[in-house]
């Protein structure tokens, strides 16, 4: 034991604690905010270039109509509609690794957990434009809302268009608060260390945070019920999706399949899109001390999972479609495999089941350009289910009179392309804002290790 | 009042440390802690946090809310279907679901704001005993105390594997 200090006045002793070098954790994660390369200028511009020229398209598409989309009788949910299910999907992965891997106490999710929010919150953005770029008059989407009107009447709340408000509005909602919340402790760090319009920018996030053990009482807490919460609201949100296609009588949608399919497929496409943006994130900021292999591999089994599950959904959507004797059922699934939409339909289930079962060998799934490539493939073959279910749906519905084709237009692959860009824009931001990684919990692990003398 | 501050490793000592001292009468203690140890959850109070009213309050209010308005708007603008009931609870089902969570996350997050004191401060200042080390890799333990008491508790805080104690107010 120390020696108690001399006796001598108080006020004589006073000194603050003495300032110490700041944690290998701070500086290593905080650097990834520093100045930006002259790569990351570039990536950012082609980004803003493609979220550009897709304005400049959307600006078109009001001036002249709708009908510059590719939209052709019966297929009138096109390219857009595709997006939408396809970016909604990739917001599920940042809430199920924050809310269900939290609740199930994966300690391997604090890695990935804040950039995977970041995305959710970011695809959800991007996905909630394609509702408006798709009625054409965006300037008129308030009137799915229920509000009081001159006319006194209401929404139709029997409509899956409006579950569909209620679901993504609140899972927008809920997202931006669970990012926000988890935020507040890193800003405080960011906080101590900043200078300039930065130290008054996270001064006025981190909300005066100072860890004391009633902020961080209430913050578990917190963190606690929102997960409670947003564990249903993730499996609810996509299910909401799946019935706007499975409440209709559309063969090849109505199916009670739907809801865990989507969901399955929801996952799967959410992790495929974490990967290929941490990959590279990991690569060009020295991260791997705290990406490590582990979780590469960690969420590679979550693909072969989800991959497995949505592989199973496509086997099984074709054996109740035999199953049934429905002719239309039998027909519209004859048709997805070897009708006009072949070429997608084969690409959705090379990239979805076929590639994901090299995730079978670990060596495999630690090696770290197979697993980019696979997600990639992944993220394209996603886009294309979301593609198939709805584009050959409905071009081959009951009546063969009133068959269709639909080839996706110019402006419409435009604007898809610009969806990235817009995504690329915000998280590209977002690293030079915000700690990509969650620093207070990764320091959890870090300080009960170094009692345990860092054998984990 | 003279204010000690002593710099921790480790969650655990802390706990124990601040224990002893409310268990003495020393009441103005504080923890400033880099990360969530559930050690320290309940070293100053062990009730449980109040946050869990508000979400349950804010769940039920959106529940009610979900059915209700559903309900209501269908009886104000009634749509004849084949003789059924203008209100259909089955559907309204999703609206009183998701609005279950939307409002008892809004009341989490207040939660955290009322219950955390958050905003705390005033803006851009810090509390006299804290340091950016407390949101580096070290734990603080703030403690007031009469000036006859200062070298008992520096010799407590010490004795508790505090790494270096300080005093930052006469």
């Amino acid at each position: 034991m120390a020696p108690p200090p001399p006796a001598m006045p108080v006020a004589e002793a006073i000194a603050p604690p003495a300032a110490a070098r700041d944690s290998k954790i701070n500086r290593d994660l905080l650097s990834v905010m520093g100045r930006p390369s002259l790569g990351y200028f570039a990536l950012l511009g082609t980004a803003l270039l493609f979220m550009h020229i897709a304005a400049g398209v959307w600006i078109y598409q009001v001036y002249e109509g709708l009908g510059i989309a590719g939209y052709t009788h019966p297929i009138f949910w096109g390219v857009y509609i595709v997006t939408f299910v396809f970016w909604v999907g990739i917001a599920h992965a940042g809430t199920l690794i924050s809310a269900i891997l939290y609740l199930f106490r994966a300690k391997w999710r604090n890695a990935i957990n804040r950039s995977a929010e970041a995305m959710t919150v970011f695809a959800v953005l991007t996905a909630a434009q394609f509702l408006g770029i798709h009625v054409g008059r965006m300037w008129k989407s308030y009137f799915i809302l229920p509000y009081p009107n001159q006319r006194g009447l209401w929404v139709n709340f029997k409509s899956p268009l409006m579950w569909d408000t209620f679901a993504i509005s609140t899972y927008a909602t809920i997202s931006i608060v669970f990012f926000y919340i988890g935020l507040i402790p890193d800003l405080a760090i960011a906080r101590d260390r900043a200078t300039g319009w930065r130290k008054l920018l996270y001064t006025a996030l981190a909300l005066g945070w100072q860890g004391t053990s009633r902020q961080w009482k209430s913050h578990t807490r917190s963190v606690l019920h929102l997960s409670g919460l947003a564990t249903p609201l993730v499996l609810s949100v996509h299910s909401v999706v799946s019935w706007d296609f499975a409440m209709s009588i559309v063969p090849g949608w109505h199916a009670t399949i739907f809801a865990p399919y989507f969901v399955a497929g929801a996952i799967f496409s959410g992790f495929a899109m974490v990967l290929t943006v941490m990959i590279p994130l990991r690569r060009i900021y020295g991260l791997e001390e705290y990406i490590t292999d582990y979780h590469f591999d960690n969420m590679a089994r979550f693909l072969l999972l989800t991959s497995l599950i949505v592989g199973y959904s496509y086997a099984m959507e074709y054996f109740v479609a035999w199953y049934s004797g429905v002719e239309f059922e039998k027909t519209a699934f004859w048709l997805r495999a070897f009708g006009p939409y072949w070429f997608s339909t084969w690409t959705m289930i090379i990239c979805n089941t076929v590639f994901p079962q090299l995730f079978w060998f670990r060596r495999l799934r630690t090696h770290i350009p197979t697993v980019f490539v696979v997600s990639t493939f992944i993220n394209i073959g996603m886009w294309f289910e979301r593609y198939v279910i709805i584009i050959t749906g409905l071009s081959r519905e009951y009546n063969p009179a009133v068959w269709g084709l639909y080839t996706p237009s110019v402006p419409e692959l435009l604007i898809l392309a610009g969806s990235f860009g817009f995504f690329a824009t915000l998280f590209l931001i977002f690293i030079k804002i915000f700690p990509v990684i969650a620093i207070s919990e990764v320091k959890e692990l870090a300080i009960h290790e170094k009692a345990h003398g860092g054998a984990h | 009042m003279p204010t000690l501050v002593g710099v921790f490793d480790q969650p655990a000592p802390v706990a124990d440390v601040a224990r002893r001292l409310r268990g003495r009468g020393f009441d103005k203690l504080e923890i400033y802690s880099p990360a969530a140890f559930p050690e320290l959850d309940d070293a100053l109070d062990e009730k449980p946090s109040r946050v869990r009213i508000f979400t349950l309050i804010g769940g039920l209010l959106g529940v009610t809310t979900g059915y209700a308005v559903t309900i209501w708007m269908s009886l104000d603008w009634p749509i004849v279907i084949g003789g059924k009931p203008f209100a259909s609870v089955a559907p309204y089902t999703i609206i009183g679901f998701e609005l279950t969570i939307l409002f008892g996350g809004l009341a989490t997050l207040l939660g955290l704001l009322v219950v955390g004191r958050l905003p705390y401060g005033s803006f851009g200042k810090t509390d006299k005993g804290y340091s950016p080390r407390f949101s580096s890799e070290e734990i603080g333990l703030v403690v007031e105390c009469p000036e006859r008491d200062v070298a008992e508790i520096d010799a407590l805080l010490r004795a508790h594997h505090a790494r270096e104690v300080s005093l930052v107010e006469a």
